[in-house]
Formats: C-alpha cells, sequence, structure tokens
C-alpha cells in the first residue's frame, strides 16, 4: 500500500469528475457546436475537430440571416399561443380531475383512478390515425354549422376546432394521466383538517378546492405548468400531422421543415436557426432546473 | 355531511372534462383503432368497409413489415445501455459535492429539446462530411492512423448496415437525462449509513455498485426498464427526423406512419399498429414475471 489515503481520496474524486465531465460533453457537444458555427462566418472550418467548436471570425450575421430566411417569430407566435393554451388546459382539467380522486368518496372512484393510470401503459401514438380522424369530422361538424346557420364560407368554421386549427393541434394533450396523477399526489398531502375547518365555515366542494387546496399546493402546480410548457413547446409529431398551413407551425415543426427542406441555403444559418430554437428552453430551463427534478420524484413516489 | 348524491354528482362533475376528452383522444383511438384495423377505410367519404383481415394477411407477407418489426426488436438493445449508463451517472451525481447543480441540469438538456431541433443537429454530426467524421479525422491523424489530407467519411445514417445503430446512439443522448432523474429519485431513498458501512467493511466501488445500489434501487430499475422497453419499441419520431426511414431504419410504427401519412391506408395502418399495441404488452408481461417475481 504505498499511496496514502489523501492521494487515493484525490485520484478517486478527479476520476469522479473527469466521468461526470465525460458524459457532460456528450450531452452538450452538439448544441457547442451549433453555437460556434451559427457565430462564425467563415464556414470553411466548421466541420473540422477540434477548429469547428470555437467561432472563426465571430459575427451574428447568420443570426440575422434566421429572420430573412424563415418566418421565424411566426412560428415563435405560434408556438407561444399553443403553449399557453395547452397549459390552461392541462392544469384546470389535472385540477378539477386530482381533487376528486383524492379527497372525495364517491361510487367509481378506484376504477377511473385504475383506468386513468392504465392509459400510461397505451402505445399513444396508435391514436395517431383514430385522432387525425376524429379531427377531420370535428371540422366536417363545424362546417355543417357554418352552412346550417348561413354564414359565409369566408368565416371557415373548418378550421376552428377541426384539422389545421390551433385546436386540434393541442387538445388531444390537455387530459393526461401524469398530470391528473401528479395532483392528486399533491392533494393526498394536505391535512385532513383544513378541509373539515372549510367544510364546516359551509364552503362548497369548488370553494374548498379553489380557496384551499389551489393555494396550498402552487408549487406542484408550478411543477405541471413548468413540464406541460416544456412537452407543448418540443411537441413536434401531432402538431407535425394536423397543421398544414404554414403560418400556423410552431417553432419545433416550421423550423425543422424549413431546415431540412429545398429552401436551406447554408449550414451556418441552419446551426443559427438551431441554437435560437433552443436557447429560449435553455433560459427557462435555467430559472426552473430544481421544479424538474422535484417534480419528478413526486410523481415516481 | 349533505345529500350523498349531489356529492357524487359533484365529484363526476369535477372529473367530466377529464374524462370526455381522455374517453375522445385516449380510449376511443384504441376501439376505432381496432375496428379500422379490419376494414377498408376510404378517406375521401369516410366510409369503412369489412375486408375479411386482408391488411394482416398483406402485412403478414410483406418483407418491408417484417425489416420494420426486425429493426424494432434490434432497436431493444438501446435499452440496457441507456439504463445502465443512467444508473451510472445518477450515481455519479449522487452526492454533496460542488457543481453537481451543474451537471444534473447539463443531463437534461437533451430531454428538453425538441426532437425535430436535435435531430437535425445530430444529422450534422453524421453526415458523411460532418463533425464526427472530423473527430475521427482528428482522432486517426493524432494516433498516426492517416496521414496528410485523408478524412475518414463513413455514412453514419446513410450505410444500411449501421444506420439503424446511429439512430439508437441518437435515442440514447435524447432519453439518458430523463432516466437519470428517475434514477436519483431511487437513489435519494437509500440511507447513506447502509454505503457508508461498506465502505468500512473495505468493499470497493464495483462491489458497492452491483452489490448495494443495484439490489436497492430494482423497483426503480423495472419501472425505467418498462418504461423504456416500450419506448424503444415506438421509436420513429427519431427515424422521421434523422433519416425518413431510408437505409433500413424502417422500424414498426415508422411503418404505421407511413402507411397512414404518406399511403393514405389507414386501415393497413391500424392493422399494423394493432401489431405493434401486441408486442408492446408482451414485452411488458415478460418484464413484470421476470422482475417481479424476484422481488
Amino acid at each position: 500500500m504505498a499511496m496514502s489515503k489523501s492521494v487515493r481520496n484525490a485520484l478517486g474524486l478527479s476520476g469522479h469528475y473527469a466521468g461526470l465531465i465525460a458524459f457532460a460533453i456528450f450531452t452538450t457537444f452538439p448544441f457547442l457546436w451549433a453555437l460556434s458555427s451559427g457565430l462564425s462566418s467563415d464556414a470553411s472550418k466548421m466541420y473540422l475537430f477540434p477548429d469547428g467548436f470555437w467561432p472563426h471570425e465571430a459575427s451574428f450575421m447568420w443570426f440575422e440571416r434566421v429572420f430573412q430566411e424563415m418566418p421565424f417569430l411566426t412560428y415563435l407566435k405560434n408556438s407561444t399561443i399553443m403553449s399557453f393554451f395547452t397549459i390552461i388546459g392541462v392544469v384546470a382539467i389535472s385540477v378539477l380531475a386530482g381533487y376528486p380522486l383524492a379527497r372525495m368518496k364517491f361510487p367509481g372512484r378506484g376504477l377511473i383512478f385504475v383506468a386513468i393510470i392504465a392509459t400510461m401503459m397505451l402505445p399513444g401514438e396508435v391514436g395517431i390515425v383514430p385522432n387525425f380522424i376524429t379531427l377531420k369530422n370535428f371540422g366536417d361538424f363545424a362546417n355543417w354549422i357554418q352552412e346550417s346557420i348561413g354564414l359565409g364560407s369566408s368565416w371557415n368554421m373548418r378550421e376552428w376546432i377541426g384539422l389545421n386549427s390551433y385546436f386540434g393541434a393541442i387538445i388531444p394533450n390537455f387530459a393526461g394521466a401524469f398530470g391528473i396523477f401528479l395532483m392528486k399526489q399533491a392533494f393526498e398531502q394536505i391535512p385532513q383538517d383544513l378541509i373539515d375547518a372549510a367544510r364546516v365555515d359551509g364552503a362548497t366542494e369548488m370553494q374548498i378546492l379553489w380557496k384551499v387546496m389551489v393555494p396550498v399546493t402552487a408549487p406542484s402546480i408550478a411543477a405541471l405548468a413548468i413540464f406541460t410548457l416544456v412537452n407543448a413547446w418540443n411537441d413536434y409529431l401531432w402538431p407535425s400531422i394536423v397543421m398544414n398551413s404554414k403560418e400556423k407551425l410552431p417553432l419545433a415543426v416550421g423550423v425543422f421543415n424549413d431546415l431540412t427542406g429545398p429552401f436551406a441555403t447554408s449550414d451556418n444559418i441552419l446551426m443559427a436557426a438551431i441554437v435560437m430554437t433552443v436557447v429560449p428552453v435553455l433560459v427557462f430551463f435555467a430559472f426552473t432546473q430544481r421544479y424538474f427534478i422535484s417534480g419528478m420524484d413526486g410523481a415516481v413516489k | 355531511m349533505k345529500n350523498s348524491s349531489s356529492y357524487t354528482a359533484v365529484a363526476y362533475l369535477f372529473l367530466a372534462p377529464a374524462l370526455i376528452l381522455m374517453g375522445i383522444f385516449t380510449f376511443w383511438p384504441v376501439g376505432y383503432n381496432t375496428y379500422l384495423a379490419f376494414h377498408d377505410y376510404a378517406i375521401a367519404d369516410g366510409t369503412a368497409t369489412w375486408n375479411n383481415f386482408e391488411h394482416f394477411k398483406y402485412i403478414y407477407h410483406e418483407d418491408l413489415f417484417h425489416s420494420a418489426l426486425k429493426n424494432s426488436l434490434l432497436y431493444l438493445l438501446v435499452v440496457p445501455c441507456i439504463q445502465l449508463a443512467a444508473l451510472v451517472i445518477a450515481k455519479l451525481v449522487n452526492n454533496k459535492l460542488p457543481g453537481m447543480t451543474f451537471f444534473r441540469a447539463t443531463y437534461y438538456i437533451p430531454v428538453i429539446t425538441a426532437i425535430s431541433v436535435a435531430g437535425v443537429a445530430w444529422a450534422f454530426v453524421y453526415k458523411y462530411d460532418g463533425m464526427l467524421n472530423g473527430f475521427l479525422t482528428w482522432v486517426s491523424h493524432f494516433i498516426g492512423y492517416h496521414s496528410g489530407f485523408e478524412r475518414v467519411e463513413i455514412d453514419w445514417i446513410g450505410n444500411p448496415d449501421i444506420a439503424i445503430y446511429s439512430v439508437m446512439v441518437f435515442t440514447f443522448w435524447k432519453g439518458l437525462g430523463y432516466y437519470m432523474v428517475l434514477y436519483l429519485a431511487g437513489l435519494q431513498a437509500i440511507p447513506t449509513e447502509v454505503e457508508e458501512a461498506a465502505i468500512l467493511d473495505g468493499a470497493n466501488a464495483w462491489d458497492r455498485f452491483w452489490k448495494i445500489t443495484v439490489p436497492m434501487v430494482k423497483p426503480t430499475i423495472l419501472l425505467c426498464t418498462l418504461l423504456s422497453t416500450i419506448a424503444a419499441m415506438k421509436a420513429f419520431q427519431e427515424v422521421i427526423v434523422l433519416t425518413k426511414g431510408q437505409s433500413d431504419t424502417y422500424t414498426a410504427l415508422f411503418y404505421v406512419y407511413d402507411q397512414a401519412f404518406r399511403n393514405y391506408n389507414f386501415g393497413r395502418a391500424a392493422a399494423a399498429g394493432l401489431v405493434v399495441t401486441f408486442f408492446c404488452m408482451i414485452l411488458a408481461i415478460i418484464q413484470f414475471r421476470f422482475f417481479g417475481d424476484k422481488k
């Protein structure tokens, strides 16, 4: 045993950090590379290692070109609208459904809860074909209403709730087992005394939920809202199927289509666009990351 | 207590929005998908006609669907890799050393990136004159294997022999942080005394990992393996964004997607989807048998 204990500890610690840094490089290198390529006005070294990982003749010209070559702000607006309403929908529905499942006794409660949890096991992607048809029918129905009350075709109500509508792109995500489960867990933590006291005061269930439960579970609601925001912001598949007009696409779909489409002119523009799409999420994540870890924690237990 | 029937009514009123939406967009698709699988669906007028198992007979004999299923099963290789790596990372960040919050957040970044945008970045890494080959060129020059201006030129997502593995690496990269957080939750439930006692007994890090950590997070391992097996069986967004099904990367759900939205054959897509659901359920049952009994 030649090595002293402190040397071995130091070696162990450096090994520990070496492992951590190796994994950190693995998870971030595409973004670091995209950032430095987006900032380089000299594109010739982009694919060279290690030169590609720092900017050459740094400038923001590619970022400016992104705004000229794709309707970035339109996509940003669409993503914002869709994410905002998804959060409202998911939070409202999960809070409403979580409360009776956690704190009220009524016939059928067990069965409903099991049914909701069971949906987590279903391969949800198999639902894309039936949901596509359902939304097509929604659109036909809206069109039928429009015709039967005699509105002109300029109203185009088919695209209010059917295919190619914001509504259609987000509504299937509203009621999810994850959100309901998270809120149920949160409501179960609240002491019964608080509810009993409100009941004695003659509060209705709606008042208990709104005035007692919601304020106390605000951290869980925040966690749910943050999760929902990230999922909605990044949702690619379903909006890409439902939306067919370019001016309604969210960032995840619109940027992808433009990047891989025939108008992709220079690799550096693509890299700049990738950075611009990822950065809003990263900034948001930097401020809220504690909720991600603790929110997942709550959901597992 | 107020009268019980109005109380029940209030409970159901609260549940109504969730139940109605889940009914329309989660439960109804299961039934309707099964119905479609046995019918020819005409997208123009929305009529479905019974076709005597034609879709199942067709995909049973179709090579493309066979290779799609084969690729989806091959994709399960990613499960043990991602689970082991996620557990190791969770172990590495589960302590009070400085900088751990930073590393946890860093590992989570791929999870919160849109799959489409991450896919574009990786397509640039993978293309034959891309960054991965640039890196390998640098390595091969460094160890003296190549000289001068020679470049490594492997078409990572264009070569049918390796493309599927490249897509799997992307899945691995994207999912690592998610499972890390789940394992972290499991690890934090282990009392620190257990590990300290083992250190006093002179157990090395390797033994401690396999004999203490792994057995104690077994419930989390079951959960994560189940989630990632189903995710691997369902993998196809990766395929859409990286290869569009070129170079032998068709997976089972990509077949479903392709039949539905490129061929507009909703019936056949539904039949293939039903087969995938069936496989997912079998895998889930196998795992519950395999891990569940030993608890």
